[in-house]
């Protein structure tokens, strides 16, 4: 085989990948992910197996000091809820409810190569479905991109192509939070008269017909008001994403 | 036959270690490293061969496995076929220049340069039609990152070779 033939069949190669590429980035072409989570689980919950067991009296103890400070809580939640259940009668207002679908563990982080994912032993058998929000007990962590019977992935939310539209809780601003690629996450689109303060806190506005309205979402760390339409913000999301163990999967809007 | 086995069972492990091994949520390039391996293995053989001059055609089938392997665990068909097949190539067209002596520190600095030669062709592959966000300062580190942990695994696995 001459150098020449070689050439025109690593040319053939690259043209065909090109082709196939832009058929698929059309979406006139689509591939299933090869998901090998059925044989990487095992190996993944052997290496969660001895970490766990060593946070685990730890957890336990932090668990019952939450559980006390819950219980505290409870009765005046409770009346809380009664209250405005009361008031949005009153007011007409109809009551949107978050559905849980399921509890998911995390199996395994990044097989991505490009987006910052997770992945958790729940699937379509589960009634998990692409696009779902998903959340744990301190707030936002990301939302469904990829789903096999079992298994999902789910995309982080510092991801630079995660987004989603929030409200800062003090002064009802809204805006839109995306990811970095870091661990903090950008708020975008605050015009540079709008109030927004270190440390107000960010809840979804559920505006953008995917996430649930009132989930936290972080907290802002720094502003910066530079030249141009909208101020710079940076925002520590509540969920860390190299802590996530547990979450849930929050039906969608749509 | 054997070698089949032997290719396989270390491309399946080097797989296996990519899914299973992230580092502050960076995947690794371990299958950069099994292109590394092959046209090693392959053009500077243990025993000495008949052959003067070994066809390319099977590296380049290789290539076209791996990246192709690697396209299905992503999704998209295409982007690590070419990234493999045309770093797999030049890796090949350097190992033919035969004026290089391949020391270790040289090897080193050919798994990192390639590595990052692979990543950032298919990063601007996936960039370019698929309107991917990504800092360009964030793909370099990565890149570096997936690069030099390939230097002591390529080592330890090409060792003694050529």
């Amino acid at each position: 085989m001459t150098k020449r033939a070689n050439l025109f069949i690593i040319v053939g190669i690259c043209l065909i990948g090109f082709l196939l590429i832009s058929y698929q980035s059309k979406g006139f072409l689509n591939f299933n992910k090869l998901d090998i989570s059925i044989v990487i689980s095992p190996f993944q919950y052997m290496k969660n197996f001895f970490y766990e067991t060593l946070k685990l009296r730890e957890e336990n103890r932090h668990l019952k000091e939450q559980l006390y400070q819950m219980l505290l809580q409870q009765k005046s939640y409770h009346e809380l809820i009664e209250e405005n259940k009361r008031l949005k009668s009153l007011l007409n207002l109809k009551e949107k409810r978050k559905e849980v679908v399921s509890i998911a563990k995390v199996i395994r982080v990044g097989s991505n190569k490009f987006f910052k994912t997770f992945w958790i032993d729940k699937g379509l058998e589960q009634g998990v479905k692409v696009g779902m929000p998903v959340i744990t007990l301190n707030g936002l962590a990301g939302k469904i991109i990829f789903t096999s019977a079992n298994f999902s992935e789910v995309l982080s939310l510092t991801d630079p192509n995660f987004s989603v539209s929030v409200r800062v809780e003090r002064t009802r601003v809204e805006g839109v939070v995306s990811g970095t690629g870091t661990n903090i996450c950008v708020l975008k689109y605050i015009p540079l008269e709008e109030d927004v303060a270190v440390g107000d806190i960010l809840i979804t506005s559920g505006t953008d017909g995917i996430f649930p309205e009132g989930i936290k979402v972080g907290v802002v760390k720094k502003i910066e008001r530079k030249k141009g339409f909208f101020q710079h913000i940076e925002v520590l999301p509540y969920q860390s994403e190299t802590k996530i163990e547990e979450v849930a999967i929050v039906k969608n809007l749509i | 036959m054997n070698l089949v086995i032997k290719w396989f069972i270390l491309a399946s492990f080097a797989f296996l270690l990519e899914q299973l091994i992230t580092i502050d949520g960076i995947t690794l390039n371990f299958s950069f490293l099994l292109i590394f391996l092959f046209v090693i293995h392959y053009f500077f053989p243990d025993i000495e061969q008949k052959k003067i001059a070994p066809s390319e055609l099977l590296p380049i089938l290789f290539f076209l496995i791996i990246g192709l392997v690697e396209d299905l665990f992503q999704g998209i068909i295409g982007p690590s076929i070419i990234s493999k097949t045309i770093t797999g190539y030049l890796l090949i067209l350097l190992i033919k220049q035969l004026f290089f002596h391949w020391t270790e520190l040289f090897k080193a600095v050919i798994i990192c340069l390639f590595t990052m030669i692979d990543e950032l062709i298919y990063s601007f592959i996936m960039i370019y039609f698929f309107n991917i966000s990504v800092g360009y300062a964030m793909l370099l580190k990565t890149s570096l990152i997936k690069a030099l942990v390939n230097i002591p695994f390529g080592l330890i696995l090409s060792w003694k070779k050529p």
